[in-house]
């Protein structure tokens, strides 16, 4: 359904988004996630034609964006970033003048803003002026303005940015449901948020992708599979001595803690220890008070990947003499 | 063509949203009013055409007022960016925003047309150039509406949006005035500098006078604005 290919954009001296392919198969919920500043804005404006790439391809269910931009606008429902609305008018107002632009018959507008009122929580607000309502319903509103004329590709860019979490809940639940018939893009630095509702997720920094997967592959690439922490009352030397030889066990590290021994285990690869270790614990009689599993979250992943992004991108910059733009 | 409208009522409506609108329909009819009654009474010419010649030197200022914020707020606020999203044609933004302007301008000259009813109801005047007037005020104040939507979509700041308006309006009312009486300019320059003068071409219509000249002249100022004005909208697609 969207099809990117070796997308470049140079803001003048700056490359926003560099080398950039990726495919989304129609009804994916794709969350394209990143720090600020990596480009995920600038990749989404390209996608509904408000900006030309620098170079490369995009298209979307075979439209290319920048030749043929009046059908890819027909195509999709955007939200831009921070959504800037007519303040001036009211709610149910501009959802009809948004919905005229796209050809709707005046029918087709009533119902489909009753529905989107209704599913987007702005049947209180309807009739007020969006200069008068809360970041909250402004978001809102764009949501519904995105939906309006039911697009086959949703592009949404931070769409609960403001939003309390009550309010994020019921977008996130939303656009779960739209999926299967919709195609989704939605960009965040907010991981929850993609770790519920995506099926596939993009991350990107530096302009380029660093990673990309469902939530739970990415999970599991996270370095091991996490870890076991527990605290037993004993000595961490003992400790750490008895539970390197329990099999399975990589590396132990115990220090004291307020007369306890906490120790976090590290497992070989694709190995649950818990049964061994309690079994070794009981054995040695320690009093233990806590043992849990802690595993890696996106988050963590994130953290790392895009910190070595920053790293690795300096002598990235020297090896590759950049370009003149155009 | 639909969309065309839809932009324009937009444009047109939300003039009404702020006090603004109303403050400068107010202050426009007090102003053709007081124009008008200063030259009203027994013995007096019964006709407009006194006060289409104020007029014609109020729009230097009025019109600019209305298009700075066409495209300089959609601008400044990002709404141009779900405008530009949505299947709508740079053509069609334009041209929306341009209509909308008139819708408002045209809005403002109801007042000139009451005016004239006083006139016909205390009188006997000539209907004949208070139309030719109205007509080349229309066209006049859609050339100057034409110029403030091409500044305004060089630009987010409205300030400098009705600058430069003023400023193109100047060069072709005031400049090419006093330029046309250098008289050690060639007959040749001064006379193509009579030519541009909206004002004197202006006069014509005041008398009741429809040129084909000054009609072209008028019409191809405005569609040679409104060009340019799509094409720096289109070239934000391009950068």
């Amino acid at each position: 359904m969207i099809d990117v290919q070796r997308l470049v954009k140079w803001y003048g001296p700056t490359k926003a988004v560099d080398d950039l392919t990726f495919h989304i198969p129609k009804g994916q919920i794709v969350g394209f996630l990143g720090p600020n500043g990596a480009g995920k804005s600038t990749t989404l404006r390209i996608l509904t034609g408000y900006l030309p790439p620098t170079s490369g391809r995009a298209t979307i269910d075979g439209h290319d964006v920048l030749t043929d931009s009046l059908n890819v606008r027909r195509k999709i429902g955007y939200m831009p970033e921070s959504t800037p609305l007519y303040g001036e008018m009211r709610v149910e107002e501009y959802l009809h003048y948004r919905g005229k632009l796209y050809d709707m018959p005046r029918t087709l507008r009533n119902q489909r803003i009753d529905m989107l009122c209704d599913r987007c929580g702005l049947t209180k607000v309807r009739r007020r002026t969006i200069g008068h309502l809360s970041k909250g319903n402004r978001q809102r509103v764009g949501l519904a303005a995105a939906l309006l004329h039911d697009p086959p590709v949703l592009i949404l860019d931070e769409p609960t940015a403001g939003m309390d979490p009550n309010q994020i809940g019921h977008v996130r639940q939303f656009i779960s449901e739209l999926s299967g018939q919709h195609t989704i893009i939605l960009s965040t630095h907010i991981l929850p948020e993609v770790e519920k509702t995506a099926d596939r997720v993009i991350i990107i920094a530096g302009g380029r992708i660093v990673a990309q997967g469902t939530p739970d592959e990415l999970r599991k690439s996270v370095a091991g599979q996490g870890r076991v922490v527990l605290e037993v009352k004993a000595e961490p030397a003992a400790v750490n001595n008895v539970l390197r030889q329990v099999p399975g066990v990589n590396e132990v590290e115990a220090r004291a803690v307020n007369g306890w021994c906490h120790a976090v285990v590290t497992p070989a690869a694709g190995k649950d220890v818990r049964e061994p270790l309690a079994t070794t614990l009981h054995r040695n009689n320690w009093i233990v008070r806590e043992l849990r599993h802690e595993t890696a979250s996106l988050e963590q992943f994130f953290v790392q990947i895009t910190d070595h992004q920053r790293v690795s991108a300096a002598p990235a910059a020297e090896r590759e003499p950049e370009p003149t733009p155009v | 063509m639909q969309k065309t409208f839809t932009i324009a009522k937009r444009e047109l409506t939300c003039l009404f949203y702020s006090p603004i609108g109303y403050l400068v329909l107010g202050l426009f009819g007090l102003g053709v009013s007081w124009l008008f009654f200063r030259s009203f009474g027994p013995g007096k010419a019964a006709w407009l055409r006194d006060t289409f010649d104020w007029l014609i030197w109020l729009l230097i200022l009025l019109t600019p007022a209305i298009s700075m914020r066409s495209i300089s707020e959609e601008l400044s606020s990002g709404t141009i960016e779900p405008l530009m999203t949505a299947p709508v044609s740079d053509l069609q933004v334009i041209m929306g925003k341009w209509l909308g302007a008139m819708g408002f301008f045209i809005l403002l000259l109801t007042p000139v047309l009451i005016l004239a009813l006083v006139l016909e109801w205390t009188s006997n005047p000539d209907w004949g150039p208070i139309f030719t007037g109205l007509l080349g005020l229309v066209l006049v104040g859609g050339l100057y509406m034409a110029i403030g939507v091409f500044a305004s979509s060089i630009t987010e700041n409205q300030i400098i949006a009705f600058i430069v308006t003023v400023f193109i309006i100047c060069v072709l009312t005031l400049a090419t005035y006093f330029l046309g009486r250098e008289s050690s300019f060639p007959t040749g320059v001064r006379q193509a500098l009579n030519y541009i003068n909206i004002n004197a071409r202006y006069e014509n219509f005041s008398k009741g006078l429809i040129e084909i000249g000054s009609v072209v002249y008028l019409v191809s100022g405005i569609t040679l604005f409104l060009f340019l004005a799509v094409k720096l909208l289109e070239s934000k697609r391009w950068r």
